[in-house]
């Protein structure tokens, strides 16, 4: 059995708004979703800006979940998938009653949570710490969290492939509905802007300091950011039947590993990553109309993820762009917001931009088009969401417009 | 009611998938290593693991029992270079695999590893480095004056992503955090990608350390049960397809047979986890009655103990005072509550059962795990057959 699988909901709860076509037409637009950070004390910080989901509002989305029993990330995922269902249009109680599951991505898990607890430990010993905090803090809430506000029976898998875990959660939801084991699915992902990883990618040299800028000459790093995406996914027969929305097939996809370093990303591997997702998804580099990057606006990355594309794309590069330069590196959730854009891109018709382009980066190469600015009016038919991670944990998903 | 008009009324068209039969897996390759110590045979000697040496950790522990695993023998599995940086999760870990593709009798070739993945299950990576990589942020005098070289093992890939690096494994790399459940979940998804083609065969298992940290959780939590060490250790399978097995001149220690995950939706956790077993047994082609051993997890849990064995009697028909009861091995009675490593440790305690000198003759096995708020999982496993009266 091999069914055809489509996405026929997106719910986001980002910088740039919440619900899906908020976000997609600020990105359209290039706005950015940056701004200084108050989700933590940046005092002693030389970098304070990042992509912070301002004033979310959790219990206006949510229908069942007691929103003070939760993390920040479990809220991020669950108001993202029920916004997905919402978009859907699908009867919430005919996926309770059927074989509906969710896997959802994430980086650091819990990490606020985790802070607080720290931060009670710190003042008072590991005695202070709240006996209400502590279960909040397992990473495997968050697919927890999407089951419970939409009461789901199937499988909740929290898939923490750091910072390419939307698409391992997306290529594993697509097999699950491809092979029948669910009927509908729920993949995405979400994370926490967190003290910690703002100082662990700071003392990496990792950080911009206000502005991130994808495949420009001066570009100088990542802004953390966080929030939460879900992708509806049902069969293709399914969502006809019903009468849905159908926004994007989902074709297929690759997993590999470098094997290598944990932190520096590998041409060669994350090249025959691009190969087995093609192969996978049975088309030819020739037939990819865009590629949404992963474009963290490091310098190394972006060298390595172009110099990647030209292996298996040659001369014949197409357009890529990085929507981190607008919300920032959004970490567990990047590749879902990828997914979710490439969505969009395919069926209301545009190639996303990559904003803060000033002087594209000569040593990328000739011919490379990052969409600079704003959108592109276009059809693409067929595009690819490339996702990276440290661990040398590569995965890309490539999308259709259902003809 | 014709089938047609059945399935016209039916939400039930999605029972379909819960009709197929999977083709089974094996494992043919198993490292362990746990508070009883290393490998398989220490799991099912009598009595409780030895004092826990605390020193090797460190830490301020609370007043609760602790199990922890004894020496990990990290220079004889790892050697003693590029091993500072690395967490006890990751060692426990390393050690575990290291110890599995030792016992599969050649090693891997290079365009097996190629063709090999990683699936670990984990709850939050290792507890112990994201706590204490957040504190310094705290306590330095500048925010930022972290240790950089820290910060990968404080993200929760970082485990597998040194499976794969010392063991050259380039195939899925996944880390599978569903809290209890994480290792039969990891069961689940390995099970896909190698299905799949995806890899012919991976690393499959979880590992959880003991530490101050998560010692302090479940002591605030009030979880555990009176007498249950919190305990760590890590179980790490070859699981391969039956044929990639055979062609390859390895023993299947095991047959995996169905696993099925889930949470209860608007139901209970008892029912979520009898879902599982019925459902696991349904798709593993065998039936209630051919289950002989059960292997469960949430012994050391207030409240999960008895739902687990409630729901296990319910899905087997077994009432308590009724029919032949079925073995029941509880590792975690032994080995302290280990979390997400608890399924992985309870494949690894079935696998021992039945390779014990005076094992009994059973055949069929499951093995359960419920978590937090019902999410609840089970997993059927084979003794393998004789090759001679092989199915």
């Amino acid at each position: 059995m091999s069914e055809r699988v489509v996405v026929t909901g997106l719910g986001a709860v980002s910088s740039l708004g919440t619900g899906a076509h908020v976000f997609a037409r600020a990105v359209r637009e290039g706005r950015s979703g940056v701004a200084p950070i108050r989700g933590f004390d940046t005092t002693g910080f030389p970098y304070t800006y990042g992509g912070e989901v301002a004033d979310f509002e959790p219990e206006r989305i949510l229908h069942r979940l007691e929103t003070g029993r939760w993390g920040r990330s479990a809220l991020f995922a669950a108001s993202a998938a029920r916004l997905a269902v919402e978009d859907s249009g699908i009867d919430p109680d005919r996926i309770s009653g059927e074989v509906t599951g969710s896997a959802m991505g994430t980086t650091f898990g819990e990490s606020a949570v985790i802070e607080a607890l720290t931060g009670q430990s710190v003042e008072g010993g590991m005695k202070a710490l709240d006996p209400a905090l502590v279960p909040q803090a397992p990473a495997g809430r968050i697919a927890a969290a999407v089951n419970a506000e939409l009461a789901l029976t199937g499988e909740a898998h929290t898939i923490a492939t750091a910072c390419s875990a939307s698409n391992y959660a997306l290529g594993y939801a697509y097999d699950m509905i491809r092979t029948g084991e669910a009927a509908f699915m729920l993949a995405g992902g979400a994370d926490s802007v967190n003290r910690w990883s703002h100082a662990g990618f700071y003392r990496l040299g990792a950080l911009a300091e206000s502005v991130c800028r994808p495949f420009d000459a001066g570009r100088s790093g990542i802004l953390t950011a966080e929030g939460g995406v879900a992708l509806f996914l049902e069969t293709l027969d399914g969502a006809v039947a019903r009468g849905a929305r159908v926004y994007a097939e989902v074709l297929g996809y690759g997993v590999n590993c470098d094997a290598k370093h944990p932190v520096a990303p590998d041409p060669t591997s994350i090249a025959a990553c691009v190969r087995a997702a093609h192969q996978d998804a049975g088309v030819r580099p020739a037939d990819i109309d865009y590629i949404c990057a992963h474009g963290t606006g490091t310098p190394t990355n972006d060298a390595t993820e172009v110099a990647a594309m030209r292996t298996v794309f040659g001369d014949a590069l197409p357009p890529i762009s990085s929507i981190k330069s607008m919300i920032g590196h959004t970490m567990g959730a990047a590749s879902g917001f990828g997914a979710l854009i490439c969505c969009m891109a395919l069926h209301e018709g545009f190639l996303p931009p990559t904003a803060n382009v000033t002087e594209p980066d000569p040593a990328l190469g000739d011919g490379l088009d990052c969409v600079p600015g704003t959108g592109r009016a276009a059809s693409p038919q067929i595009v690819q969401n490339n996702g990276f991670a440290f661990g040398g944990n590569n995965a890309i998903t490539v999308l259709g417009r259902v003809a | 009611m014709t089938p047609a008009q059945a399935q016209a009324q039916a939400p039930a068209q999605a029972q379909a998938p819960a009709t197929t039969i999977v083709a089974p897996l094996v494992i043919t390759g198993c490292g362990v290593v746990s508070p009883a110590g290393h490998g398989l045979a220490p799991l099912t000697s009598a009595g409780g693991p030895p004092a826990a040496d605390l020193d090797a950790i460190g830490g301020d522990f609370p007043p609760v029992a602790l199990a922890a695993a004894p020496d990990l023998r990290v220079a004889e599995s790892l050697g003693t270079k590029g091993i500072r940086s690395l967490d006890r999760t990751t060692l426990l870990a390393l050690v575990a695999a290291h110890n599995a593709l030792g016992t599969l009798g050649a090693p891997l070739a290079d365009e097996e590893r190629a063709r090999t993945g990683v699936v670990i299950g984990s709850s939050t990576g290792s507890v112990r480095s994201s706590s204490e990589f957040s504190r310094e942020t705290l306590v330095r005098d500048k925010p930022y004056l972290v240790r950089a070289n820290r910060f990968p093992s404080a993200v929760m890939n970082f485990c597998a992503g040194q499976l794969a690096i010392w063991n050259s494994l380039r195939g899925v790399n996944a880390t599978i955090a569903d809290g209890r459940v994480s290792g039969l979940a990891a069961v689940r998804y390995a099970r896909n990608a190698i299905a799949r083609g995806r890899v012919d065969r991976a690393l499959v298992g979880a590992a959880e350390e003991l530490c101050a940290e998560s010692a302090w959780a479940w002591h605030h939590s009030g979880a555990l049960a009176p007498g249950t060490a919190v305990g760590e250790g890590a179980a790490v399978f070859v699981v391969e397809t039956p044929a990639g097995a055979a062609a390859a001149g390895r023993t299947p220690l095991a047959e995996l047979l169905a696993c099925e995950v889930g949470t209860p939706g608007s139901g209970g956790m008892r029912a979520s986890l009898a879902g599982c077993v019925d459902r696991a047994l349904r798709r593993s082609g065998v039936s209630a009655a051919d289950v002989d051993t059960v292997s469960l997890g949430a012994t050391g849990i207030r409240g999960l103990r008895a739902a687990e064995e409630d729901a296990v009697r319910a899905a087997l028909r077994r009432p308590p005072a009724d029919g032949p009861t079925p073995h029941w091995i509880r590792p975690a009675a032994r080995l302290g509550e280990s979390y997400s490593a608890s399924g992985a440790l309870q494949i690894a305690a079935l696998l021992a059962a039945w390779q014990a000198p005076d094992a009994a003759g059973g055949s069929v096995a499951v093995v359960t795990s419920l978590g937090d708020d019902g999410h609840a999982g089970c997993l059927v496993m084979r003794r393998p057959q004789p090759p001679s009266t092989g199915h």
